[in-house]
């Protein structure tokens, strides 16, 4: 059979679904929205900080009360590079994804890295939190983390 | 907490594509070009695949020969579906109710899964003689036949 015969199948799956997110991750992402300030929240008993927030203490079975404001400066724990495109990304390819240990914070959060010119994410290099101007309460009214360079 | 609860909402869509291979490309060519449904049959135990298939499974042998069936046949199952949910050929849902069986076509032992035209489960039932309804415009895939209709 000649190959210009081949046909090709085109195909699309679409997975719309939507979940309440509860009462502590709403207080967060409304903090994102409204105050442009990344909340995290304590334990009472360790005083660990969960970032993002969970309402519960992994560690203590305690419940956690107390929410604490941070800069949304920290450190990348770790990162990797998303080389191809996907319909599911939020951006496309090249672009950075870093797990970034806020300061004040005891536990990562996965977000995306600036893929502007001349950065290069490492283990332990200081990056910011820089806001969506257009926020509406879901955890991409922070934008991107940034490097902060002035050192 | 907080007085305000938010929903999180995501839509995701994954568009994907694969070749037909030669035995699919041409039996979606005769659906789309000649409005004719071809099964392929078995040399060694004489079995006709719908949908085709390079290869006999019980056998082991190469099919080798088209052989035209249908577009009737004899209605084996069927189910009516009044829940409704996205469609992985479209993407998109497909109104609710619809009928949707396995259809034995003239020709060949093998059932064939379609849309049904009738959608009242009491006028269906195992053993009705139906037809293939082919789509005015026939694009190459199995919704070149658009459902399946009773025979009176």
């Amino acid at each position: 059979m000649d190959r210009e015969k081949i046909l090709v199948s085109e195909q699309v799956l679409q997975v719309p679904f939507c979940y309440s997110a509860g009462g502590v991750v709403s207080r967060f992402l409304l903090g994102l929205a409204e105050e442009c300030t990344i909340y995290g929240i304590r334990c009472p008993a360790c005083a660990r900080v969960y970032v993002p927030p969970r309402a519960t203490c992994g560690r203590c079975f305690v419940e956690n009360t107390e929410w604490v404001p941070l800069s949304g400066a920290g450190v990348i724990e770790t990162f990797t590079e998303v080389n191809y495109t996907e319909t599911v990304h939020p951006l496309p390819a090249p672009f950075w994804i870093g797990v970034i240990r806020l300061d004040g914070a005891d536990t990562g959060m996965v977000h995306l890295l600036r893929t502007g010119e001349g950065f290069e994410p490492g283990i332990g290099r200081r990056v910011r939190a820089v806001f969506a101007r257009k926020r509406s309460g879901r955890i991409l009214d922070i934008s991107h983390f940034e490097p902060i360079s002035s050192k | 907490m907080t007085e305000r609860l938010l929903d999180v909402t995501v839509n995701t869509r994954y568009p994907y594509r694969y070749s037909c291979g030669t035995i699919a490309s041409e039996f979606f060519a005769a659906l789309r070009d000649e409005k004719k449904i071809l099964g392929r049959k078995c040399p060694a135990c004489g079995r006709v695949y719908i949908p085709p298939r390079p290869v006999c499974g019980p056998c082991w042998s190469p099919t080798t020969e088209w052989v035209e069936i249908g577009p009737q046949g004899v209605l084996e199952c069927f189910t009516v579906v009044t829940f409704t949910f996205l469609d992985p050929m479209t993407g998109r849902t497909r109104p609710v109710p619809y009928g949707y069986g396995m259809i034995r076509l003239d020709g060949s032992q093998a059932r064939f899964q379609h849309f049904l035209e009738e959608s009242d489960p009491g006028k269906l039932r195992v053993g009705l003689r139906v037809e293939a309804v082919f789509a005015p415009e026939r694009k190459g895939s199995l919704s070149d036949i658009q459902h399946f209709r009773i025979v009176e």
